[in-house]
């Protein structure tokens, strides 16, 4: 085991922390923006449908382009529309990236953002139209009599069409969301230092390429089959909690004196 | 503005078809390696399907772990795995990077197709297996004749959906070095400073370049499923 060396294994832990974050942050912000552009996509057509039609075009752009594309395109080509001095202040070289930059010790934090940002924007179209299918699996009978109860349009949202429709829609998202971890990987074409990385870069100086292939595919292999229990594990417990709230609601229910 | 217009038109056709006097490269060579890896990945996703709901428990675990192997780690890592460690010279096989590149596009999606063919034969009605045992058919002609044509239809809007994304991850392959669609952009930007106002505008083409595929084929798949999934299966099946 003499080429995992201290310095190396710094580097690799380094870089599975980065994997992590890069895997909570943008699974987090996809699930927000996909549900979002998800109730977008079922929005009527009132105002001539201007949200619908801005979800459809988020929708297929983004789930019809790859995941490399976009990440390429944000990090490296966007900053080259400006003229070089420019690109420096906005995108290298001002007070938000050099504080991110001494928070988190990366040294280029703009293409870790771009990253995040193209990987948010791809796994949200695919998590928007999943979690579409989920809603259509809800009963006309439930919202109906949400609605005969008098529940707002709002109240029918924030009570049955998100929580329902994420939870009918919640396994295929976890194969989604475990695919956006392994294409995290991705971001390592733009130089953020993530696990993949860090294991091309121990081979460039080890030349030891068997053995750290082999172990990034049983750090990877590991990593998915985590998630994927801590993804089971959260669909259980939605599962369990809509479970106690009918309890609930059923031992208030007082049948009707005639 | 026209200096622009006049870059992207003037390496249009090398995106297309790659560079004049190579192989054919550039977006061709992309829809290439999807076609080819999947017509390969189905033979290896028809054995494993079938060893995924076997009587005997090894074969089982072998078969979900051949699923899990493949599925749970990235492409780009499969890729390297193959080039260098597989195909590299510890075997004897020395494979170049595009046929690297196949045979790793061709691994990963059998694992996929694996898990749709699975559960494409979970709906098989059990009436049409019982009336095909009665017809004596062997257990080789059922899992042929019947099971597997009946799941590949149920599942057929999921085989497109696998194929597409399949279509669109072969964009990874610019690790090592195919000429598809990635690799050509790289080059025709190149390490020339003088090129740094095109990124912008070329990663715009080469994006709606796998848009108007990746859609077009989408559109085109969703109408051929809607003229093939009419009509009652089971009787479609027997008229086959």
């Amino acid at each position: 085991m003499n080429w995992l060396t201290p310095e190396v294994i710094g580097l690799l832990g380094q870089g599975i922390v980065l994997t992590l974050v890069l895997t909570a942050v943008t699974s987090a912000a996809a699930l927000a923006v996909g549900v979002a552009t998800g109730i977008a996509r079922l929005s009527g057509r009132g105002g001539r449908g201007v949200w619908r039609r801005a979800a459809v075009v988020h929708i297929e752009l983004h789930r019809n382009i790859p995941a490399l594309v976009l990440i390429i395109f944000w990090a490296f080509a966007l900053p080259n529309l400006f003229p070089a001095g420019v690109r420096r202040t906005i995108f290298f070289d001002n007070f938000f990236i050099n504080g991110l930059s001494d928070l988190t010790g990366l040294p280029v934090p703009y293409y870790a953002l771009a990253a995040a940002l193209a990987l948010t924007l791809n796994t949200s179209a695919y998590l928007a139209e999943l979690f579409r299918a989920g809603v259509g699996t809800i009963a006309r009978e439930h919202l109906d009599a949400a609605r005969s109860l008098g529940a707002s349009p709002l109240g029918v949202l924030q009570n049955i069409l998100i929580p329902e429709g994420i939870r009918a829609s919640f396994p295929a998202m976890s194969t989604r969301l475990i695919h956006n971890m392994k294409n995290t990987a991705l971001a390592a074409f733009v130089a953020v230092p993530e696990f993949f990385l860090g294991i091309q870069t121990a081979v460039t100086r080890s030349f030891r390429a068997v053995e750290f292939l082999l172990l990034a595919a049983v750090v990877y292999l590991l990593l998915s089959y985590g998630y994927s229990l801590l993804l089971t594990a959260v669909e259980q417990r939605m599962a369990a909690r809509r479970v106690s709230a009918v309890f609930e609601a059923e031992k208030g229910w007082q049948p009707h004196r005639v | 503005m026209s200096e622009q217009l006049d870059f992207l038109i003037g390496n249009l056709p090398n995106l297309l078809f790659g560079f004049p006097g190579q192989r054919p490269g550039g977006l061709l060579l992309s829809l290439l390696l999807a076609v080819v890896a999947i017509a390969i990945g189905f033979l290896p996703a028809m054995v494993i399907a079938a060893g995924r709901e076997s009587r005997y428990r090894p074969l089982r675990w072998l078969a979900r772990g051949y699923v899990e192997l493949f599925r749970g780690i990235p492409l780009i890592l499969l890729l390297l795995l193959v080039y260098q460690i597989i195909g590299g010279s510890h075997f004897g096989l020395n494979l170049s990077p595009r046929m690297s590149a196949v045979v790793t596009l061709a691994l990963y999606s059998s694992a996929y197709q694996t898990e749709i063919l699975r559960a494409g034969l979970k709906a098989v009605p059990s009436q049409l297996v019982d009336s095909a045992r009665l017809m004596g058919s062997s257990p080789w002609q059922l899992y042929r004749l019947i099971r597997l044509r009946y799941a590949f239809r149920v599942m057929l809007p999921a085989f497109t959906g696998q194929a597409i994304s399949l279509f669109k991850d072969t964009s990874v392959v610019i690790i090592i070095g195919v000429a598809e669609l990635m690799t050509v952009a790289r080059a025709v930007l190149g390490s020339d400073i003088r090129n740094t106002p095109y990124w912008v505008s070329l990663y715009i083409l080469v994006g709606g370049l796998y848009f108007t595929l990746a859609f077009s084929l989408s559109l085109i798949a969703r109408r051929w499923e809607r003229g093939r999934q009419s009509g009652d299966l089971v009787h479609s099946l027997a008229n086959y």
